[in-house]
């Protein structure tokens, strides 16, 4: 061995000693499985695959995608808190199940909290407010001019589903009262957007990409603690003077009671996976930004965002019993 | 890009052999799942996503789309043969295909729904490439009121569906109407008739109600016919080829079959079975043969698997164009096209045209692949009608709990499924239509989610449906059509009135 390999080793040795106890790496001989809660096809699944995928050519740590929709994501959840914490199943979580679902529901088969283990945070992407471009509305002073004058409708994904709970904290915070009108999901609620019958919605930004370019919609702010590099044009509520930061997270939990070892060591795994170029690139462009959280940070997280969200949630008025 | 222009260089990228396999595989795989009941495209789309990470993407979108129509092939089949819809949408197809199997005639009706597909296929395909910036549009312009409106004429004209008493053809539509509410309401968030079960919360699933009212409630009733004896279908091996009154019978309702199932493929959120119910539903109201339906008739058979087929083809025009996909299938290819950095939209057909173009020219390749792989298996597929009952009833009491339960993964579900089945036996015994119940309940929870929408953006003035055009001719139409049959059925009670009268 030379003496730049070798000191190349040292070096590489103290760094990985510096970060972290655990190395990335498998944590169980068994596949593994990664519940999803939407069905095939959309962002958060192909996320889930992406991990699948290089758990294994990477690591070594055989892995599958199980999709489980239903209920608001609670069906998921419900499954992966009843299953054993080896590490064999995991959940890849968001906003809907965790965050929404304990103040929605007045009975969660499951505890958000005490019932998982929640092992790495992924990242988050933000929706803004989109207006019809024909409408002379050009700053969100006018929105609130227009809406205080003639009212106005606006789009969400569902009902209680994270744009809703956005317009909601818009009509608290803004001082107006938008009227609601729910649809199943964002690309319905586009395409009437389209059909010029919406006046207004609300979506996360790099699905809009091609529309903002083209002109047929127009963003007045972001939901998001800062501006976003794909429209750095684009303000956030916060600079123009509102208190208004919903953001559609994502995150790798597990059953309650998993071994700290091991959950260090899926941790690492994931950290190393978000670091790869690929996977960077591919995160950018569904404009999805990675933060670092242990998983002490992420689980304080995600019991934040059910305290910070409720007060938003109840004036939805969404209980669904 | 000139039309023709765009095609034949389609052609040559569908052609090249690598599209080619890909093209051949999917069509198969879907073939098979589109016969295995319960399994649908979707399932079999969602195995094959993560296979098409390593493809082109024009290569991965030819195997999807194969996949996808390859299962409306081999859906009907199993509706022909067994009355198991092999796929929601052709539940329609048992309507007229099971009877001619009972008759001996299930070589003739696989032949139909064969051609038939085909046909719609064409017809699909032509649509696509001539008229999908056109249609693309025109889905642009359709908003709650234009959807509203056009549901409820193709809910008028399936009004039309029962074969028995109309009161009981209305009660099995208002059955479906309340099935269909089952879940949590879209606009409000409430949960209505979920009894307080989780799995509820989603709705019934259209697959659970296809395969059980049609598929376990026959089987029920199979079982009971043979215990008392009677003899397992009759096959006729020489009639496996329609005579030439039945060719020129299907010619008609094909064209018609492919021309509706083209609009409403085109119109996101419908689909395939809105497509073959109302393609059904117009054939028995215009057909010369309408007195047959329900009891074998060939032409229907014909059009609904040309209307399904139809419908899977223009179902790509607003995936592609609009970035809107209809169905749970087509939201995967979007998912397959985004993993490749491709976002389909507007300017899909400009910037991938070698993409647009390779899918609409291997429709025409996959739909040949298909008719060649279907026919010679048609003598195949009747002989599997010739395996004893006690091993096949119980094998297809397995294939469909294992598909309902491949959907989400739910014990619920199967029993959900069984408990439709005896549903469906005592309505078969009391004389009650599965059908209209069918079609209830697909346009029922849809049309009622278009009205409270169009009721909230016009803050509660009724008079957008009559306002805005498309909606105005929409509801006119339906009017018409309404009037129509009213005074028809009047005229045809005095018409028999008057011949009693006369006899006496």
């Amino acid at each position: 061995m030379s003496f730049r390999a070798a000191t190349a080793l040292t070096l590489a040795a103290a760094l990985m000693g510096s970060t972290a106890l655990a190395e990335p790496g498998a944590w169980t001989d068994e596949p593994v499985r990664i519940v999803v809660t939407f069905p095939p096809g959309g962002t958060s699944d192909l996320i889930a695959r992406i991990l699948a995928q290089y758990f294994e050519s990477e690591f070594g740590q055989r892995a599958v995608v199980d999709n489980r929709p239903g209920a608001g994501g609670t069906v998921a959840a419900d499954y992966v808190a009843q299953q054993a914490p080896d590490g064999t199943t995991l959940i890849l979580g968001n906003n809907a199940p965790f965050t929404i679902a304990p103040t929605q529901f007045d009975s969660l088969p499951y505890d958000p909290m005490a019932g998982f283990t929640h092992i790495a945070y992924l990242g988050a992407s933000t929706p803004a407010l989109y207006v019809q471009p024909t409408m002379g509305i050009a700053t969100l002073d006018d929105f609130i001019a227009y809406a205080n004058e003639h009212g106005i409708t606006y789009g969400s994904s569902g009902v209680g589903s994270i744009t809703h709970i956005l317009g909601q904290a818009v009509d608290s915070a803004l001082g107006i009262e938008q009227i609601h009108v729910p649809y199943q999901g964002s690309a319905p609620a586009i395409q009437d957007f389209r059909a010029g019958v919406l006046e207004s919605y609300y979506d996360m930004l790099a699905q809009n990409r091609d529309l903002i370019n083209d002109g047929e919609t127009l963003p007045l702010a972001l939901a998001a603690p800062a501006r976003s590099p794909l429209f750095p044009q684009i303000p956030t509520f916060r600079e123009l003077g509102y208190d208004v930061v919903i953001e559609n997270w994502t995150g790798l939990s597990g059953p309650a009671g998993m071994d700290p070892e091991m959950v260090q060591t899926i941790h690492d795994t994931v950290e190393a996976i978000m670091e790869m170029q690929p996977v960077v690139d591919q995160l950018a462009q569904w404009g999805i930004t990675h933060t670092v959280m242990t998983s002490d940070e992420f689980t304080g997280f995600v019991g934040g965002t059910i305290e910070t969200w409720r007060p938003l949630i109840l004036s939805a008025n969404v209980n669904g019993g | 890009m000139d039309i023709i222009a765009g095609f034949s260089h389609g052609l040559l990228v569908a052609l090249q052999p690598e599209n080619l396999l890909y093209c051949f595989i999917g069509v198969t795989l879907g073939t098979f799942i589109g016969v295995l009941p319960g399994i649908g495209s979707m399932a079999a789309i969602a195995m094959i996503l993560p296979l098409t990470f390593y493809l082109e993407p024009t290569s991965a979108l030819v195997m999807i789309a194969g996949v996808y129509y390859g299962a409306e092939y081999g859906g009907s089949i199993a509706s022909i043969l067994m009355n198991i819809p092999g796929t929601p949408s052709s539940s329609i197809t048992c309507i007229d295909g099971y009877p001619m199997a009972r008759q001996g005639r299930a070589g003739v009706a696989l032949f139909a729904s064969a051609i038939a597909s085909f046909g719609g296929g064409m017809i699909g395909m032509v649509v696509m490439a001539v008229l999908a910036p056109v249609l693309a549009q025109l889905a642009l312009n359709f908003g709650p009121t234009e959807y509203f409106a056009v549901i409820l004429l193709g809910l008028v004209a399936a009004s039309a569906v029962s074969n028995g008493s109309p009161v009981k053809g209305v009660a099995m539509v208002v059955a479906g109407l309340m099935l269909g509410t089952i879940g949590v309401d879209i606009t409000t968030g409430a949960e209505r008739f979920t009894m307080g079960i989780p799995e509820l919360r989603d709705g019934v699933s259209l697959v659970i109600v296809a395969m059980g009212l049609f598929g376990v409630g026959e089987l029920i009733v199979s079982i009971k016919a043979n215990a008392s004896g009677a003899h397992q279908n009759q096959i006729d091996y020489r009639q496996f080829y329609p005579t030439r009154a039945e060719w020129k019978a299907m010619f008609a309702p094909i064209l018609r079959g492919g021309g509706i199932g083209s609009f409403f493929g085109a119109l996101p959120g419908t689909g395939q079975t809105v497509a073959s119910a109302v393609a059904y539903a117009v054939e028995k109201k215009i057909s010369p043969a309408r007195a047959r339906f329900g009891q074998g008739a060939v032409e229907g058979v014909a059009v609904p698997e040309a209307a399904n087929n139809s419908a899977t083809q223009t179902a790509f025009i607003p995936t592609l164009t609009l970035g809107v996909p209809g169905s749970a299938s087509m939201a995967l290819v979007i998912g397959a096209l985004m993993i490749h950095g491709i976002v389909p939209g507007p300017r899909l057909l400009v910037d991938h045209s070698d993409l647009f173009w390779g899918l609409v020219a291997s429709f025409l390749i996959g739909n040949i692949l298909l008719l060649i792989l279907n026919i010679p298996l048609i003598g195949l597929w009747v002989r599997l009608l010739q395996i004893p009952y006690k091993y096949m009833y119980p094998t297809i009491i397995v294939l469909i709990c294992v598909g309902v339960y491949s959907i989400n993964n739910n014990v619920f579900d199967v029993w959900l499924t069984l408990a439709f089945g005896w549903a469906g036996y005592l309505m078969r015994l009391f004389r009650f239509e599965p059908a209209p119940l069918l079609i209830g309940f697909v346009l029922g929870p849809m049309m009622e989610e278009q009205l409270r929408r169009a009721m909230l953006l016009s803050r509660g003035d009724p008079s957008v449906f009559l306002t805005r055009p498309i909606s105005g001719v929409l509801i006119v139409l339906t009017v018409v059509l309404l009037v129509w049959s009213i005074l028809s059925a009047l005229r045809a009670k005095r018409r028999m009135r008057g011949a009693m009268r006369s006899a006496e």
